[in-house]
């Protein structure tokens, strides 16, 4: 479990989270949701360590992470694995070489034991094969299932996912979506994802925690997003014709 | 950041790995045109200063003297270094630039990896090491240019030109080089990993820190020059 109490951050004077509270459940795909611009990636961030939340803490299991310091957060950091929006390889490294690289640098495992790690995470995102292309060869769709293999390849108790549908054709969306879902299930773990994409909350928000304006503005889960009966959240889901449409025969039904 | 830099890496192993990776990108690499710009320049200072001694009192064998000590005091340790800064300083800044702006450095702070000591200390390691043999190299083949282009030119005997580049060598001066050259070495890798690291935005960004680390480290190997020659060589 993640849990955070007061979070707030400012760059250059201007406020961007103002004193966020929060939990997100392990076993459980999290969403942090919003439009573009509310602070959804600054959070997330700040969860992480990439950024220094001005004020409030995070806890990792109990664990205040924001009171450690760098030695300390470095042996929290090895049970997060991470997918960055832009998936973030090593491109110098190939396939193989980028899921290697946390396991040689942070293990002591065998090169045996690695490589059947590595072979096993390559499968787990049915890239059995494709381990010596290098990040360039492979498609956007190949390149966030090597950042998911690389994530995983830790055995991560916290699992962030950072727009993990930016740039891909809605059925690899879907693909990605479907791979996140099943790798928080199997392994159990705290999964937060951070997306403004209606099809995936609507495919696999558990948990849905909606950021407006710097502000906790909402939470519920994929259900009771349809009929919240907020103004913010109500222009953020129908934004699209297609979800005004489902919105109309839903009401005609009813 | 230089604190950070020279912390204890995670893990040693990658640590020598890294460094003989830099040691082929930055010193290895750089071999070609330290060698041509050697040859040239050193072919350059015999002939010119050949052409310019008139007086008969100066001996024959001033040619061979002044390249090497100007080879040896200030354009192997200096000139080769500033074109370092441009190869090598740009190559350093645009490489870790543009590992921040597609989030690689985050990826690596994320998995707990000291991404400073990571990606740097290895430059730098690679810097220190290959710098100098660099120097060397450029001084022995600038000689070698100047004996060659004063050979074809008929200006002296390869007996004086010996001679001349033996005579009044102060063994200091290698010293002296070579103590420039390891901290220019130092300047260049690390202001542009300091541009590169530091770099928000997209590719435009990293390509003008890119230029400001080569305008930086270049103004910086200059100021060093000076302080280090008022206290290496006159004080």
């Amino acid at each position: 479990m993640i849990e955070f109490h007061q979070v707030s951050k400012s760059f250059n004077g201007q406020k961007i989270l103002f004193d966020i509270d929060h939990s997100f459940e392990k076993g459980k795909v999290n969403l942090i949701i919003g439009q573009s611009g509310q602070g959804k990636s600054v959070l997330a961030k700040c969860l992480v360590g990439l950024y220094e939340p001005d004020t409030g803490e995070v806890f990792y299991d109990k664990r205040n992470f924001t009171g450690m310091d760098r030695a300390a957060r470095s042996e929290i950091r090895q049970e997060i694995g991470m997918l960055f929006q832009g998936s973030a390889l090593f491109d110098s490294m190939t396939v193989e070489q980028n899921v290697k690289f946390p396991l040689q640098m942070f293990t002591k495992m065998t090169k045996a034991e690695i490589q059947h790690r590595v072979d096993y995470c390559l499968e787990r995102v049915n890239l059995d094969g494709s381990n010596n292309l290098l990040p360039s060869e492979c498609s956007g769709g190949m390149q966030k299932r090597v950042g998911i293999a690389r994530a995983i390849a830790m055995r991560p108790r916290y699992l962030f996912c950072d727009e993990p549908n930016s740039g891909l054709d809605p059925k690899t969306a879907i693909v990605i979506d479907n791979l996140i879902n099943d790798i928080t299930k199997e392994f159990d773990i705290t999964t937060v994802v951070i997306t403004h994409d209606m099809n995936s909350v609507m495919e696999i928000g558990d948990e849905i925690l909606f950021i407006h304006e710097g502000k906790k503005w909402w939470t519920g889960n994929r259900h009771s997003i349809i009929n919240a009966d907020n103004p913010e959240i109500e222009s953020f889901v129908y934004a699209s014709s297609f979800m005004k449409e489902i919105r109309e025969k839903l009401q005609k039904k009813t | 950041m230089l604190g950070v830099v020279f912390s204890r890496p995670n893990r040693w192993r990658f640590y020598w790995k890294q460094s003989l990776i830099e040691i082929e990108q930055i010193g290895i690499n750089s071999l070609p045109i330290v060698a041509l710009m050697s040859a040239f320049m050193g072919a350059v200072i015999a002939l010119q200063t050949a052409s310019s001694m008139e007086s008969p009192l100066l001996p024959e064998y001033t040619v061979g003297y002044i390249t090497q000590s100007s080879t040896i005091l200030e354009f192997s340790p200096t000139i080769i270094s500033l074109i370092l800064a441009g190869k090598v300083g740009s190559n350093v800044a645009s490489e870790i630039g543009t590992m921040r702006v597609t989030e690689q450095i985050d990826a690596l702070e994320i998995m707990g990896v000291n991404s400073l000591n990571f990606l740097v200390l290895p430059k730098i390691t690679a810097a220190l090491v290959f710098f100098p043999v660099l120097v060397v190299f450029s001084m022995a083949l600038s000689m070698f240019g100047g004996w060659l282009a004063l050979l074809f030119s008929d200006l002296t005997t390869t007996e004086i030109y010996i001679l001349g580049i033996r005579s009044f060598f102060n063994p200091f001066h290698i010293t002296y080089a070579l103590s420039k050259t390891l901290i220019f070495g130092f300047l260049i890798v690390s202001i542009a990993s300091f541009y590169g690291y530091y770099v928000k935005g997209g590719s435009l960004d990293v390509g003008k820190a890119s230029t400001q680390a080569v305008v930086t480290s270049s103004v910086a190997i200059l100021i060093a020059n000076f302080i280090l020659t008022q206290l290496m060589l006159l004080s």
